[in-house]
Formats: C-alpha cells, sequence, structure tokens
C-alpha cells in the first residue's frame, strides 16, 4: 500500500515540476532552454512514479476487502519520537539567532537525552560540555561564524 | 626525477609530516562517530586548508578520507551503526562477528584489508593516470556528457533492490541539480525568491541529511539501545590476521581490484564499490550460507574495496576533473584553490606537487596501520557510551557542519528537507547513493548537453560522431539494455535446456 501511494505522491509531484518548468524563459535563439532539464526530471517521477504504483496496485484489492492501514499506539508513539531530531533543527533555525548557537545546541541535546530517559544529571552536565565543545571548535577553531546570541550581548 | 625528488621534498618535511599525523587523528574522530561522514571530515577541513600551502591541505585531505572510511568501521562493528556510508555494506557482518566476541579481530582484519586496498588503488592511480590523461585530451563536451551520463546509469543498475525506486532516487539528486541559475540564460530555476539558492543546492547538507539525520530519525523512532557487544575483550587486534588473508587472498586482490574500478567510474564511489564487492564476494563464495551471520569473508571484499574505491575515485578527478565520489567532488574545488587545475593537464603542469600527492597517498595509507590500532584499543568507548547519549551529540555536529559549509542557515534548511525525504525513503527501501549521485552529477550532464547542443546546432547525432564519443555512448545505451538481454539470454537458455537429455 504505501509503495502505491508513494507511486501516486512521485507522479503528483513530477506534475508539478513539469508545470513549473514550463514557466521558464527561454530565449529565442536556443533551441534548449532551461526548461528542457526540469521537465525530463519532472517526466521521470511521472514514469517512475506509474511503474511504481502499477507494481503495487495489488494493494488496492485488499482495500476492497476491507482490509485498512491502522497505526496502534506504539506505532504512532514511535512516529512521533522519530520526528524529534527534525523538530530540534526547526528550533535551532527559529531560535539560534536571539538564543546563539550555544544555549541552543545545549538544549537540543538536553532534551533529546531525557526523551530517551537519560538521568537528569547526566543529561545536564554532558549537554552544557558537549555544546561548549562544539562551539568552540567550529567557532573558534574553524572560524565558523555561529550565532552568539544573548551570550554575545552580554560579551 | 627532478620532479619526483621536488615531490619528495613537499611531502618529508615537519610541517606536511605533522599535518598527515593530525589528519589521521582527525579521520579516526570523524569516520568513528556514526553520521559524521569522510565526505563531511573533507569538508570540515576546507576552511583549514585555505591557509596551508598545496602539499599538506591536499596531504590533509588525502589521510582525513582514508582514515574517516576505515574509522567508519569502528561504531559499525561496536552499535551495528555505519561510521561512514562506505561500511554499510557489511555492517551486519561486522557486527555479528562482535555479539560473538570477535569485535577486534574483526576490525584487526578491516584495518589490513583497507591499508592494501587504499596502497592497491593508490599504485593504480599512478601508473594508470597518466596514460589516461593522454586520452582525456581528446575529450570534448560530448564525451564528458556521456561520461557523466555512464555514471548515473551505472548508480541505477548496480544498486541494491529495486530499479524503479533506483531511478526516483536518481530523479530527486537530478531535480535538486537543477535548482538555482541556469547556466546558459541565467534564468532562476526552483529557488523560490532566496537568494542563497540561486548558486544552487550544496551536496554537503545533503549528504548530511540522507544519511545522518535519516539515521537519528530512526534511532529516536525506534527503542532500541543496542548495547549487545561483550565488554570484556578476548580476541586480539592483528594475530587472526594473516590465518583470514591466506584463507581469503582472492578475495582481497578482487575486492581492491573491483573498488578501484568503481571508484574511478564518475559517480560511483567507496560505498557503492563496498556494496558491489560484498555481492559479487557472497555470490562467489563456498559458504554463501554464512554470509549474514557473521562471516569474514564479505568484510575482507568489502573493506578492501571501499578504501581502494577512495584512491581510484581520485582517477577521474585528477584526469578528467569529474568527480569520482562526493569526497573529490570537494577535492576538485580544493585543487582549484591552490593551483593545481585538474584535468590532463595535470600531469604536464603540475611537476614535483603531483608526485607529492601520489607519495602522500602512499603514507596516508600506511599510516592507517599504526594510528588505526590506537583506535581499535580504544574503540571501548562505543560500548561503554549509550546511543541515548551519543545521538544528540551527533544531530549537533550534523546542524553545525550543514551550517559551516556556506555559513547559512539555508543549509540547515536543506538538511532537514532532504533529511525528511530520505527518512521517508529510505524506510520504503529506496537507495540514497543514487539521489547523491544525481545532485553531484546533474549539473555536468546538463551543462555539456547544453553545450554539445549549441556547437551542433541542436544535431543529436553529432553525440556519436566523434569515436570515444559513439564508444561512450555505445557502453550507456548497452548498459541500460542489459537488462533485457540479460532476459532474452536467460528465456533462451530456458527453451533449450528441456530438448538435453
Amino acid at each position: 500500500m504505501k509503495d502505491f501511494l508513494l507511486g501516486l505522491a512521485f507522479i503528483v509531484a513530477g506534475a508539478i515540476v513539469y508545470v513549473v518548468a514550463q514557466g521558464f524563459p527561454t530565449m529565442s535563439s536556443l533551441q534548449y532552454g532551461p526548461s528542457l532539464f526540469p521537465s525530463l526530471i519532472g517526466g521521470g517521477f511521472m514514469l517512475g512514479g506509474l511503474v511504481l504504483a502499477i507494481g503495487h496496485i495489488g494493494a488496492l484489492k485488499g482495500v476492497a476487502h476491507g482490509i485498512t492501514w491502522r497505526m496502534d499506539r506504539e506505532q504512532l508513539r514511535n512516529m512521533l519520537l522519530s520526528l524529534l531530531p527534525a523538530l530540534a533543527i526547526v528550533f535551532y533555525i527559529l531560535a539560534s539567532d536571539w538564543l546563539g548557537a550555544l544555549l541552543c545546541l545545549a538544549a537540543i541535546m538536553f532534551v533529546l537525552m531525557l526523551a530517551r530517559r537519560t538521568p537528569l544529571w547526566i543529561a545536564l552536565g554532558v549537554s552544557i560540555v558537549a555544546a561548549l565543545v562544539i562551539d568552540l571548535a567550529f567557532s573558534r577553531y574553524l572560524l565558523i561564524p555561529l550565532p552568539e546570541g544573548l551570550l554575545g550581548v552580554w560579551g | 626525477m627532478d620532479a619526483f625528488l621536488q615531490g619528495l621534498a613537499l611531502v618529508f618535511n615537519f610541517q606536511t609530516l605533522l599535518v598527515i599525523a593530525a589528519a589521521a587523528i582527525f579521520g579516526v574522530f570523524v569516520g568513528a562517530v556514526p553520521g559524521l561522514t569522510a565526505t563531511m571530515a573533507v569538508a570540515l577541513l576546507v576552511p583549514i586548508t585555505f591557509y596551508m600551502d598545496p602539499t599538506p591541505a591536499i596531504a590533509a585531505i588525502v589521510t582525513t578520507s582514508a582514515m574517516a572510511i576505515f574509522a567508519g568501521d569502528i561504531p559499525g562493528t561496536y552499535l551495528n551503526i555505519p561510521g561512514t556510508p562506505a561500511s554499510a555494506a557489511y555492517v551486519g557482518e561486522a557486527h555479528q562477528l562482535a555479539r560473538q566476541g570477535r569485535a577486534r579481530e574483526t576490525l584487526g582484519t578491516n584495518l589490513v584489508c583497507s591499508m592494501f586496498g587504499g596502497l592497491f588503488g593508490t599504485l593504480v592511480l599512478v601508473f594508470v593516470s597518466p596514460s589516461l590523461a593522454e586520452v582525456a585530451l581528446q575529450f570534448s563536451s560530448y564525451e564528458y556528457f556521456w561520461l557523466a551520463l555512464l555514471g548515473l546509469s551505472c548508480s541505477i543498475f548496480i544498486s541494491i533492490g529495486p530499479k524503479t525506486k533506483a531511478f526516483l532516487s536518481l530523479m530527486v539528486g537530478l531535480l535538486l541539480s537543477t535548482v538555482g541559475l541556469d547556466m546558459m540564460s541565467g534564468a532562476p530555476r526552483f529557488t523560490f525568491g532566496i537568494p542563497d539558492l540561486m548558486a544552487g543546492v550544496n551536496f554537503i547538507p545533503v549528504m548530511i541529511g540522507m544519511f545522518a539525520l535519516n539515521e537519528l530519525m530512526s534511532f529516536y523512532g525506534s527503542r532500541n539501545e543496542g548495547r549487545n557487544v561483550p565488554a570484556v575483550h578476548k580476541d586480539k587486534v592483528f594475530s587472526s590476521v594473516p590465518q583470514h588473508l591466506g584463507r581469503y587472498w582472492r578475495n582481497l586482490l578482487r575486492g581492491s581490484s573491483i573498488g578501484t574500478l568503481i571508484g574511478a567510474l564518475p559517480g560511483a564511489g567507496a560505498d557503492i564499490a563496498a556494496w558491489i564487492s560484498y555481492a559479487m564476494g557472497k555470490s562467489r563464495s563456498k559458504n554463501r550460507d554464512a554470509y549474514g551471520t557473521g562471516h569474514i569473508e564479505g568484510i575482507v571484499d568489502a573493506s578492501s574495496a571501499n578504501n581502494s574505491g577512495l584512491s581510484g575515485a581520485w582517477v577521474p578527478a585528477l584526469v578528467f576533473g569529474i568527480p569520482g565520489d562526493s569526497i573529490t567532488a570537494i577535492v576538485i574545488g580544493v585543487l582549484y584553490m591552490k593551483g593545481m587545475n585538474p584535468g590532463p593537464t595535470i600531469f604536464m603542469d603540475g611537476g614535483g606537487l603531483i608526485y607529492a600527492l601520489f607519495i602522500v597517498f602512499f603514507i596516508a595509507n600506511l599510516i592507517m596501520l599504526p594510528i588505526g590500532y590506537i583506535a581499535i584499543r580504544s574503540a571501548k568507548v562505543f560500548i561503554l557510551t549509550p546511543r541515548k547519549i551519543l545521538m544528540p551529540i551527533i544531530l549537533c555536529f550534523c546542524i553545525v557542519g550543514a551550517f559551516a559549509i556556506n555559513n547559512t542557515i539555508t543549509d540547515v534548511w536543506i538538511m532537514l528537507i532532504t533529511g525528511s525525504v530520505a527518512f521517508i525513503l529510505a524506510r520504503n527501501d529506496f537507495p540514497m547513493a543514487p539521489a547523491i549521485l544525481g545532485l553531484v552529477l546533474g549539473g555536468t550532464l546538463e551543462n555539456n548537453f547544453m553545450s554539445s547542443m549549441l556547437k551542433s546546432n541542436g544535431d543529436l547525432l553529432s553525440f556519436f560522431s566523434r569515436p570515444i564519443s559513439a564508444g561512450l555512448g555505445a557502453m550507456v545505451i548497452l548498459i541500460w539494455l542489459l537488462p533485457v538481454l540479460v532476459r532474452l539470454y536467460r528465456r533462451y537458455r530456458g527453451t533449450q535446456s528441456p530438448r538435453t537429455p
């Protein structure tokens, strides 16, 4: 069922890519413009998606016979937990300018460690030390301008 | 001879040797941390190489990548998480051996095979590259187009699993490669008004997303803490190595040859080399059933292949200026920066520098033995550090590593988006390697196609008008037709066999 749905998703994505590509300007002197490769890729998406969907069309029979795909509580919990690293990155993107890289990284590590039931003091200690090491290595040694945020304001 | 002596002097000085030793330790660290790839190690090195002379800069990159590829086996063996994608092929085998209390023995064999593979690939690089360069001088946009298409086609046909999924994965990579300003018209494509995207999508954040973030999301989506390797070691690092190599010397040679060949294919890299060698070793083994239960034979094949692939990847990078893998894609940038323009002329204009590069390869692979031994002895940290502490640290390295490429938060977004897409795709058995190769080679493919069409006034037949171009084109078409030909052959054999008594 998943492969069938993924096949459909690729067909839709391919159609969108193809339509967007038709809007790219083509100079009259060029036979092939900037839309050629994106259009071919859109076509590739649609073709591959179609093959994938057709290959798993048997999954539809299960749906027709009343077999439904359900997620139990354990699966739902695992799926939500798998989003934690992605959410942590979103937090860094939104908060790092204001909080600074050091505090953001420490907060991310602390929360992620607690999510896997690390003892509070260990999580706190490791997060602070690791954040300091990463911040120091990247901003002082590799000269990467990591945002300083609040700590920069306080000097 | 003067150039060779010049090369020796460039390498055997205090600064370069110190850089090699430091790079080896750095490579071990990065390779051994799951999620940090050899490519990332090299990418992180680039800012430092700005301040170095050409020889130490290249030495740092070569040593780091060679060490990181080996060190990727360490977490693979202890945690069942490959430190680098190149270790993924045999991670299950190595971990099974570790569970039997043979972690150090496995890593010792890995280390010697990696060193042998690296030296084998270097010999090929030294002796084959200059002659290839003479052929490469004949190359124009037509040949480069076919070469890029050859690499992309190979990435589908040698991938593990359903080819449709490999094809779709490749399309994802190619789509990412079209982001940015079009080469011919300067029109922005899929940039959504974001200035950072005008220069295109950098492949390093994409790689971090596709491999590291994907792995992290899988970890948090499961409850497995994964400490099932005995904490007490009874085995020794090198004591069983002569016995294994004596028994599997054919595998060692085959793995090194396949690795070098696949590494030299533009677009394929150490990880694909390892997969192919492992698959080849399994198909030709007398103990096929033992594979997957902790069998050293597969490790000999694949671990020699990934390091030889690393050296092999430098062949197209130096000769054609086409990246053999993602590491050499970065290397090409560094070479330009240091005034060593990759391409056929590098062997004529390079002087002592090109010999220095070859010597550096030998030293980088030889230093692997002592530093690797120390790394294996101190690898117990992976058993002792729980993954619930290790993984958040790795995530932070990924965030900062992605940001560090261009010092822009856009790259962190790219890592997040590609990582999330990769997570969905990987859970549904889509291979990731074709997507990376699509991104790396997409620009080469499109730009050379467009240049050729301009030169020939849109005549498609011109792609077959030159001998090398026609040969490469025929090879690509043959690869595409191979599945059909194999099927026809099998059907023919099937109809023939019942007639025989």
